[in-house]
């Protein structure tokens, strides 16, 4: 709709740790309700990416703006319309599931904490297990419990870290189908992972990070899988390990 | 202070599950209390200062214990980063952490001080109410410069060995100071004797809860 | 060329004023009626401690400016600084011993300064450990800078505490009046100022050293980068 502000925009960002530069000038513009997927060898620089974009990291040079948010003086009401899944699950071990969410639901200031948390374990299909410790459960419930977790303030931006390392059949059909169906909600995603099929099914942009650089980038609608897949492979240096 | 309380209480109830931390500080300080009474001579009568200092140093060793803990929990399954990323600032992490290692010490000196006085004699038992004080006192310095502490160490590979040698230089005279005005206590002195010892102690908290406050965000978040 | 000049006239400079030192020391300087020789020491003692309690505060001050900057210049000053106090610290102790000895017949006290000068030698002794525990440069920086500041701050905790224990430790300078002949404090004068001139070379070398390397890997990295 809105066509001249960029719900996200990233300007010449760089950062380096100890003297190694991990990324050397990113630029990117995401509309609101994209999709974005990033591929990229080991050590592109994509989780560094992601970490700065979720305020975890100072950006070294450059800088990442989203909508309105003052990500300088006030991250924290940037944050609250935050959601991040990684590969680790950000669960407690000692708490139940639905200890869990209530906890978080209370840190993000959702109106009522036990309501969202019956909602949300309904929708990751735990409701049953909702009283159990989380240390019983197999990797696969903490997955979906982590999915819903990361849903428990109804982000506006959704940041995903390889999500899909490690889970099993039912849970990534399961986050494909919340992403499908966030995506359908006019929220906006970025999905760093190594997985093509999955990295290609739901996105509307689809980017490579190589050596800190963002070498590649089309919408997928004009986007050939083959050549595509052509590309990212010769970016893996001929060593894929997707 | 909302988000601080939450953070705390979530903490509390994991530990009143599993009574990890809490078991481990009795029991250590608990047999720390054995091994100095052997140490210096069983049956030997002790001044009020002697027993005041084997009392001291076993609650802060036991304590370290459950310090080392508080924060490297937070760091199982990266928990740590999820409580960054949601709209909590910093400064209520730091609260909330220093909170529940004042409770837990508090809890595990709730059972090593009776038991202080069942083996070291009920003689030194004089001015409980003001030793509560004192011993409050400490714990609020001990916690607010360990909490900070512990968030340097649990960013390190070697936790839990590090903890203890940052750490006790900085409280050493912390605990001069709680063997000084406890041995007074034990004495049975006035207060005037030992009153601006007292003030130097909640200085201690005071200082280093502002000194938390202000760096635990620079160690941690990663940049 | 100029700088090349100033790099080598500095350690010159050092020695003269060292060797005048060693000569007010020894022949300009009156010896002390009762104590004698070993009172010599305390021109040599008194310049370390001085000089050892400076590079605390300034690793304090580069602590708190590393945090609010990030440079990692300030990393630098901090660690070199901590790393020259904590030498100086060290033979301040050991002057104060080798003194006490003949003069306390005792090498050991528990004395408010002793007291003090032990602590913030363990303090910084830990700040030294950490940073060997630490890999990634802004993280080491940033748990260092926090413990220069917070080991700082303990310092007048520490002094305050430390009279605990009463004292035996002469009092040679008070907040009225110094208690010793106009001669020796001219050779404390001139001590002070060799062992201040020798705490700027190393500092200056520590520094440059240091800061070299952090050049020459960013260096390395551009070119294994291809940039």
């Amino acid at each position: 709709m809105g066509s001249s502000a960029a719900f996200l925009r990233i300007k010449g960002l760089r950062k380096s740790y100890d003297g190694v530069d991990a990324l050397r000038g990113i630029d990117l513009d995401l509309e609101m309700g994209d999709f974005l997927s990033l591929f990229g060898p080991n050590g592109a620089g994509k989780t560094t990416l992601i970490r700065i974009m979720a305020t975890l990291l100072k950006p070294g040079a450059g800088t990442v703006r989203v909508m309105d948010f003052d990500m300088e003086e006030h991250p924290e009401e940037f944050r609250a319309r935050l959601g991040v899944i990684s590969h680790q699950s950000f669960l407690y071990n000692d708490l139940s599931a639905r200890e869990n969410l209530e906890f978080y639901a209370a840190l993000y200031r959702v109106a009522d904490p036990a309501a969202r948390a019956e909602e949300l374990l309904g929708l990751v299909g735990l409701s049953d297990r909702a009283d159990s410790k989380v240390s019983g459960f197999s990797r696969g419930m903490q997955q979906r419990l982590s999915i819903a977790r990361a849903l428990i303030n109804d982000p506006v931006l959704l940041l995903l870290d390889e999500p899909y390392t490690g889970l099993d059949q039912s849970a990534s059909m399961l986050l494909s189908g919340h992403l499908r169906r966030l995506h359908d909600r006019k929220r906006t995603i970025v999905m760093v992972t190594h997985d093509l099929k999955r990295g290609l099914e739901a996105a509307t942009k689809v980017g490579i990070l190589s050596r800190g650089r963002l070498v590649y980038l089309k919408d997928r609608a004009e986007l050939d899988p083959r050549e595509f897949e052509h590309a990212y492979l010769r970016y893996l240096k001929g060593v894929p390990d997707a | 202070m909302r988000d601080a309380l939450l953070i705390a209480r979530k903490d509390l109830l994991a530990e009143y599950r599993k009574k990890e931390s809490i078991v481990s500080m009795v029991f250590f300080g608990f047999l720390l209390l054995v091994m100095l009474n052997i140490a210096v001579g069983v049956g030997r009568e002790l001044d009020g200062e002697m027993a005041a200092g084997i009392l001291w140093v076993s609650i802060i060793f036991s304590a370290v214990l459950g310090l080392g803990r508080v924060l490297s929990k937070e760091k199982e399954n990266r928990c740590i980063d999820a409580l960054l990323l949601s709209p909590v600032e910093p400064e209520q992490i730091y609260a909330a952490k220093t909170m529940v290692n004042f409770i837990f010490m508090a809890v595990a000196e709730a059972v090593l001080i009776p038991a202080f006085f069942v083996l070291y004699g009920d003689r030194f038992a004089r001015q409980v109410p003001m030793l509560v004080v004192v011993v409050l006192l400490v714990n609020i310095g001990f916690s607010t410069v360990g909490t900070l502490f512990s968030a340097i160490t649990a960013g390190t590979r070697r936790n839990e060995v590090l903890l203890p040698l940052l750490l006790f230089p900085v409280i050493t005279p912390l605990m001069a100071l709680a063997v000084k005005v406890t041995g007074g206590l034990f004495e049975d002195l006035p207060y005037r004797e030992y009153s601006s010892w007292l003030y130097v102690i909640a200085a201690f908290g005071l200082i280093f809860s502002g000194v938390g406050y202000l760096l635990f965000e620079f160690v941690i978040k990663e940049g | 060329m100029d700088n090349g000049f100033k790099d080598r006239a500095l350690p010159v400079v050092v020695g003269l004023l060292f060797l005048s030192a060693l000569y007010a020391i020894f022949f300009y300087a009156p010896t002390e009626r009762v104590m004698g020789i070993v009172q010599k020491v305390f021109y040599v003692h008194l310049s370390m401690a001085f000089t050892a309690f400076l590079s605390f505060f300034i690793a304090f001050v580069s602590g708190i400016l590393y945090l609010t900057r990030k440079d990692i210049k300030w990393d630098v000053y901090g660690s070199s600084s901590v790393e020259i106090g904590v030498v100086f610290i060290s033979l301040t102790l050991l002057s104060g011993m080798l003194w006490a000895r003949p003069i306390w017949n005792t090498w050991w006290t528990w004395d408010p300064r002793l007291t003090t000068a032990l602590i913030l030698w363990f303090i910084y002794v830990s700040y030294l450990i950490l940073r060997t525990s630490v890999e990634q440069e802004e993280r080491r920086a940033a748990y260092c800078a926090v413990l220069a500041i917070a080991g700082f701050v303990d310092v007048p905790i520490v002094f305050m505490s430390a009279r605990i224990w009463r004292t035996i430790h002469p009092v040679v300078i008070r907040s009225d009046s110094i208690d010793i002949e106009p001669s020796m404090i001219l050779t404390l004068m001139i001590t002070l100022t060799a062992f201040l001139s020798l705490w700027f070379l190393l500092f200056k070398l520590k520094t440059s050293v240091a800061l070299t390397c952090k050049r020459i890997r960013f260096l390395e990295n551009k070119i294994e980068g291809g940039d």
